[in-house]
């Protein structure tokens, strides 16, 4: 068995790579989930590029807030104008993981893993996807919602864009443990309220509560017009409960992590009620 | 099959080391160049007990691709005391009774050095959290953290 490692010093040399090699080239981020299938020999690729070098790291501003995709987790966890993106950085795996993880990879972690995609869906966030010959840059919903075969081999993440967070947030959450483990659920929310206390915009966001990262929409929608009180966060709670489609995997069965969704939803609000 | 010719700071010393493409920094340590501190525990980025430091950075060696090391500097426990000169750390671990199998030693301990390098004054709660990714199965975490606590006093108190 023969392997080629290809280390690109810049975008435009990976976007070649890519472009050579396309379907067959295995691409890494901060290798912190592709290294972990290599050691198990869970498969054994021809042909490896690592993006470490090509430039992609750094949080630039101006106007909106842009995140290269190989930004640490460390570097996100510093992000003070993003609290809730900060944190949930922060409470992936342990300092050493964190230094090498990329927010970029992190999007590309299946669930329960993952933990990224719910601050970011929560704070609006875009991605900018580049080919060879094109770039474009789309919601993360919609990146999340394609097929993960169809980035890598055609296109790569190149960056995260935000718009100026409003409102208030909250992010929450549950492992098995306090730390170092992934996600049974967790919950994301913004909130802005107009200036007779009821929400005229929200944003909830659930990771490990189905097969991507979603937006609990109806919940949302429920809580537009109302205030933040206690009958309105257990009616938006039960409604992403509902929109909920877990899975049982080793952490938590789907019956208990839809149990939790509904808990969490209610906790992260309660967090913003003030 | 191409190998390809790393080379970096092991330890303040330049090392060069021929590897094949996708070989992980631990394995290079431990089976090409035979610093068997650094140990092999989960492979998956789970238990912190390949802990090294990349330019002072902790880093996961089992995760890294060795490539990645040519140009930079590593240090791994070996590169910290030795039996006869040990570092603070160590020697706060032998006091204190932070080892009883040791496997997690040498990660909980490169773990350590990234935290005190960086804040040499952290409270109980701040090494607990630098320690949240190196998993110890039988001594317990109460005479590590007491381990490292006591290097920090003898910092303060220097």
């Amino acid at each position: 068995m023969s392997a080629e490692l290809f280390i690109p010093r810049s975008l435009d040399e990976a976007l070649g790579v890519l472009q050579t090699y396309g379907s067959g080239l295995l691409v890494m981020g901060g290798g912190t989930m592709m290294m972990a299938h290599l050691n198990e020999g869970v498969f054994f690729p021809k042909k490896v590029m690592s993006l470490a070098r090509a430039g992609l790291s750094g949080i630039y501003r101006n106007g909106h807030t842009q995140i290269g995709a190989t930004t640490s987790l460390s570097k996100v966890s510093q992000l003070g104008d993003f609290p809730i993106l900060a944190d949930a950085a922060y409470q992936i795996g342990g300092p050493a993981l964190r230094n090498m993880g990329t927010i970029g990879g992190n999007l590309y972690m299946p669930q329960p893993a993952g933990d990224m995609a719910v601050p970011l869906l929560t704070y609006d966030a875009h991605v900018e996807l580049a080919s060879a010959s094109n770039s474009r840059t789309i919601p993360l919903e919609a990146f999340l919602a394609e097929p993960r075969s169809r980035h890598g081999t055609q296109e790569l993440l190149v960056a995260i864009h935000l718009p100026n967070p409003t409102g208030r947030t909250a992010y929450l959450k549950l492992g098995r443990r306090e730390a170092n483990t992934p996600s049974v659920v967790t919950v994301g929310a913004r909130v802005v309220l107009d200036g007779q206390g009821q929400v005229s915009d929200v944003r909830i966001a659930l990771g490990a509560a189905g097969s991507i990262a979603f937006r609990a929409k109806s919940a949302e929608a429920a809580l537009v017009g109302q205030a933040l009180n206690t009958n309105s966060i257990a009616d938006a709670a039960q409604l992403a409960m509902e929109e909920s489609d877990p899975f049982t995997d080793a952490l938590a069965t789907a019956w208990y992590r839809r149990r939790m969704v509904g808990v969490f939803v209610k906790r992260t609000l309660e967090q913003l009620v003030k | 099959m191409e190998s390809i010719t790393i080379t970096f700071k092991l330890n303040g010393k330049t090392t060069a080391v021929a590897v094949e493409p996708l070989t992980s920094l631990r394995s290079v340590l431990r089976e090409h160049l035979h610093f068997h501190a650094t140990k092999a525990g989960c492979g998956q980025g789970g238990c912190g007990s390949c802990t090294v430091l990349v330019n002072g950075e902790s880093v996961l060696s089992c995760l890294m691709l060795a490539a990645l090391a040519d140009g930079q500097e590593v240090t791994t426990l070996e590169g910290i005391g030795t039996p006869q000169h040990m570092h603070p750390l160590q020697a706060a671990f032998f006091d204190k009774f932070a080892a009883q199998c040791g496997y997690c030693s040498p990660g909980m301990i490169m773990a350590a050095k990234a935290l005190l390098d960086k804040n040499p004054h952290p409270t109980r709660a701040e090494i607990a959290e630098a320690l949240a990714g190196n998993l110890c199965r039988c001594t317990g975490y109460v005479a590590i953290l007491d381990a490292i606590e006591a290097v920090v006093t003898q910092m303060q108190e220097a």
